[in-house]
């Protein structure tokens, strides 16, 4: 059995709140949600970050993320909603099963997802920018719907230690 | 945009109440400063590009890194996308958030949208913030716990999954016990400094599917 929870939750073993479920993806209800309403989407096959999603399954987790979000409005009478995904113990991510968060919003809920900008000077910016550039060049989104599972032929070029390494860097959660 | 006269304005007013809705949504285009950055009339620093999607880099950043990435055709929230599209908007996200990890020196990424004022949203057009994360970096998201008594659980859940075609058929579980996932290891770092004012102004969520005049007239500054 695994020790994941969000596993659990899929499997069954941990009983919950179904708003959402079909073979791949299941959206429950967040119990201690950040507001009433509050709910998690995540595949049921074990993936710790988005990163490792295949394509067909991420965008499939998505439209039934915006799904939700709809419901939410016209159901809960929010005022708005968050979308939120975090990837990585620094960005927050606290079980190494990837999910996203849809959350309900009302004026002054006591959730907070803004930030003080940063001031970075001209020189900063270019230099970021074209460290970016440098790496989005071999980016291209496929249609996932024709060819599900598929990598992209054009995706960069990683060694398997360094893919390793990376995993391992972005796993370390509990 | 130019200043104009209080003339201007009640002519500029006058015409607006006369355009049909399509009219409409185009002058809506016309004003997104977006709509004008997709279209290459406003600068921004551009690190993808396709047929679908632009991502630029913020110019407020809460990290060096921080993109934004934006659908090219004007949709004020998320619930107006279609299908295609969001499948597309993500699956470029999931692949900038993966550059940001590999060129610079990022630890973690966090996507987030947000649909409406309430929810923090700050320009009419949809779009995602990918912010590149650091131990410690100072961004301090905060997500309170609120619990629910099991009326409100059952009440909302059964809304919710009736809103989205899920079969009725899992209500022996009269008690749930908390799926909460574990609190992190890590402190939570400290909360942030006071948030910028939000100045723009932007649709009512509520009204997604109709143009409000007196959105229109007050990104035009008339009260």
């Amino acid at each position: 059995m695994s020790s994941c929870i969000v596993c659990q939750i899929a499997a069954g073993s941990i009983p919950s709140k179904k708003v959402y479920e079909d073979d791949l993806i299941l959206a429950v209800l967040d119990v201690n949600g950040a507001n009433p309403g509050h709910c998690f989407i995540f595949p049921k096959n074990h993936y710790p970050i988005m990163e490792q999603v295949p394509d067909a399954e991420l965008a499939k987790l998505f439209q039934v993320s915006n799904k939700v979000s709809s419901a939410i409005f016209e159901n809960l009478g929010a005022q708005g909603t968050n979308i939120f995904v975090s990837n990585g113990i620094p960005a927050g991510q606290t079980v190494a099963h990837f999910t996203i968060n849809v959350i309900p919003r009302k004026e002054n809920d006591g959730v907070n997802l803004q930030w003080a900008p940063k001031q970075l000077t001209e020189e900063e910016m270019s230099t970021v920018e074209l460290k970016l550039k440098d790496q989005t060049k071999n980016v291209a989104v496929q249609k996932p719907d024709r060819k599900p599972r598929i990598p992209s032929v054009k995706q960069t070029a990683v060694s398997f230690e360094e893919e390793e390494n990376f995993s391992n860097q972005l796993r370390r959660i509990p | 945009m130019a200043e104009m006269t209080p003339e201007q304005l009640n002519a500029l007013q006058e015409k607006i109440k006369q355009m049909s809705p399509e009219e409409l949504k185009d002058f809506q285009k016309k004003q997104c400063i977006f709509c004008q950055i997709v279209a290459g009339k406003i600068q921004a620093k551009k690190v993808y590009d396709d047929e679908n999607v632009i991502a630029i880099l913020d110019i407020n950043p809460a990290n060096p890194g921080h993109i934004l990435l934006l659908t090219k055709e004007h949709y004020s929230i998320m619930p107006q996308i279609p299908d295609e599209e969001i499948a597309h908007l993500f699956l470029a996200a999931k692949q900038l958030s993966n550059s940001i990890l590999r060129s610079i020196d990022a630890q973690g990424t966090n996507i987030i949208a947000a649909n409406g004022i309430a929810a923090g949203q700050r320009a009419q057009h949809f779009m995602l913030h990918i912010i590149p994360r650091k131990e410690n970096d100072g961004l301090g998201f905060v997500l309170p716990q609120k619990s629910m008594d099991q009326a409100q659980i059952d009440a909302i859940g059964d809304k919710l999954a009736a809103a989205l075609g899920m079969k009725q058929e899992e209500k022996k579980h009269s008690q749930i016990p908390q799926p909460r996932t574990p609190a992190p290891k890590e402190p939570m770092p400290p909360p942030p400094p006071p948030q910028q004012q939000i100045t723009e102004l932007q649709k009512d969520p509520s009204k997604k599917d109709s143009i409000d005049l007196d959105d229109i007239s007050r990104i035009l500054g008339v009260k």
